[in-house]
């Protein structure tokens, strides 16, 4: 039983392999075909609009907007949580639902603060 | 700047081009032929109609065209035909391939151009041939103090990423790939894979304006997850079901479930155009802000390919919206097998799933077109617009309509024994 459900996720996986079979010789076959021209320095420098480039290439960035991927992790595993009551409603009973509506509550008392909070300047 | 070689003749480089051909012809009858059969005569061959198929009996039938028939019929049922062929890649990259030349030539309408007209007589039908052609001969340059395998794997696996997707969709009845019970979960965890591959591309290319443009599209696609998870709840409330043949088969028995949740609908809509990097959501390759987003420093064939990666995420996700909202395959039986010339009464196709296929298509590509429409008449928004649509607005919508959803369950018009089931 757990085989076949295992065995049932087996054409994403070829799917895949596929996906790198098709690909893969793509780029082979440009590289087979497209000119490769003598070495130039200045060609292969990060691109910046033709300026000569300052600095690293993977410096330190201004990370805005973090309390929102903060957010995310917590909000996308209750969402998720969710799945399993919508996908069983017809086989519970009504008064399970309470629960339910409880545990929304809290989820939208706990989204509403952290919304509120995110959208304050000066602390993030 | 480009000069042909001193000794350029052009009868020596057709008579180079007839020699390779004549000795392609000989290594395959010497060598290409014999391993067919040394192959086909260890492997183990089905049965095929009323007897075992044997190399033998396999090439005269092939030959044949009136005993051709079921070895079609036998290797169309095949894993590796759905994955290579029908509901999988080559279907999703004949809509891709489709929704390029469409979107071009329909942009080009709105906005009073012509679009492209010189590669072919019509219309620049060849646009597309001409562009896959540039892109494959044009040199790929790797920035310097990239980090190579990631630079080279990323593509590939955006590809391979985008097909896998394809694999769950199902296009008419029991024409899915992989049809497993947490078909529309498995589309959202592997649709979690390409802010991933984004952001590790846009660090590998060691550049600053990829590893901007990654970083939108960190945030984007995560602003827009939760929203998009949300909008399909209130249809797996509706359906019972997270099996996506399952959530059409309950709609083919009641309604299209658009007409019951289309806040729900317009919700996914958006969202996956944020998926999508699609504008006005396109702030990832924003061409006037940061040169092209996590794509600047790709090149050549690396560009091709996660283009071609996006434009089948497009078709998969314009695809799962026919699935969940717009009923599926749902529709009338418009090619009977009496229609067919010459009709004996031997089915050469499947009525039911040939009108399937054809309503499935229509749909989803209407969809795609309704996908490409924001481009012609929206400007692009700025980030903070987004993170306030996507986490304050859309997640709200999301819920009103979930409610609605369980109004219906419980108020006994939809689900087990409900008012509107057939």
């Amino acid at each position: 039983m757990a085989g076949e459900t295992a065995a049932s996720f087996a054409p994403i996986l070829y799917m895949l392999g596929f996906g790198l079979l098709a690909s893969i010789p793509a780029l082979v076959l440009s590289r087979l075909i497209s000119p490769r021209r003598r070495y130039n320095p200045v060609k292969f420098l990060p691109m910046e609009c033709g300026q000569m480039p300052t600095g690293q290439g993977r410096s330190h960035f201004m990370m805005q907007y973090y309390a929102y991927i903060l957010m995310f992790v917590v909000f996308d595993v209750i969402s998720i949580f969710l799945f399993a009551w919508a996908s069983s409603l017809f086989q519970i009973p009504r008064y399970a639902t309470l629960p339910i509506i409880a545990f929304l509550g809290i989820m939208f008392a706990s989204m509403g603060y952290a919304l509120y909070l995110s959208g304050r300047k000066g602390i993030w | 700047m480009s000069t042909y070689p001193e000794k350029f003749r052009f009868g020596e480089f057709v008579g180079s081009i007839v020699w390779l051909v004549f000795i392609i012809l000989i290594l395959v009858t010497l060598i290409g032929l014999p391993l067919i059969f040394v192959v086909l005569f260890y492997a183990p061959l089905p049965p095929v109609g009323d007897q075992v198929l044997t190399p033998y009996l396999f090439l005269s039938m092939t030959v044949d065209p009136t005993r051709t028939l079921p070895i079609i019929k036998y290797f169309i049922h095949t894993d590796l035909f759905r994955i290579a062929a029908f509901p999988g890649f080559s279907y999703a990259a004949l809509f891709a391939a489709v929704t390029i030349f469409v979107e071009r030539k329909f942009l080009a309408k709105m906005q009073l151009r012509v679009g492209p007209l010189y590669a072919g007589k019509i219309e620049g039908i060849f646009q597309l041939l001409a562009d896959g052609l540039k892109l494959v001969s044009k040199e790929i340059i790797v920035p310097s103090g990239a980090d190579k395998p990631i630079f080279w794997a990323a593509p590939i696996a955006f590809v391979a990423t985008a097909a896998a997707v394809t694999t769950l969709i199902p296009v008419a009845p029991g024409w899915v790939a992989a049809n497993i019970n947490v078909g529309l979960l498995a589309v959202f965890a592997i649709l979690g894979f390409f802010p991933l591959i984004a952001l590790l591309f846009s660090w590998a290319s060691n550049s600053k304006y990829p590893f901007i443009g990654g970083l939108r599209a960190l945030h984007q696609m995560i602003a827009f997850e939760i929203p998009f998870i949300l909008s399909a709840l209130s249809v797996v409330i509706l359906a019972g079901s997270l099996n996506l043949t399952e959530i059409v088969n309950s709609q083919i028995s009641s309604n299209w479930y658009i007409l019951f949740l289309p806040i729900s609908a317009f919700v996914f809509y958006i969202s996956s155009l944020a998926e999508l990097e699609r504008i006005p959501f396109d702030l990832p390759e924003a061409e006037s802000e940061i040169v092209a987003g996590w794509l600047t420093e790709t090149s050549g064939m690396i560009y091709g390919l996660i283009q071609l990666g996006s434009y089948i995420k497009t078709y998969a996700l314009a695809a799962l919206f026919v699935v969940l909202f717009l009923g599926g395959w749902a529709g009338p039986v418009i090619f009977p097998a009496e229609l067919t010339p010459g009709y004996t009464g031997v089915r050469i196709y499947n009525a039911i799933t040939a009108s399937a296929i054809f309503w499935f298509t229509i749909k989803t590509f209407g969809m795609i077109m309704l996908m490409l429409l924001p481009r012609g008449i929206n400007p692009r928004i700025r980030i903070d617009i987004l993170l306030h649509t996507g986490w304050y607005k859309l997640i709200v919508l999301a819920f009103i309509n979930m409610f609605v959803a369980l109004a219906l369950v419980y108020g006994g018009i939809l689900g087990p024994g409900g008012l509107l089931v057939r």
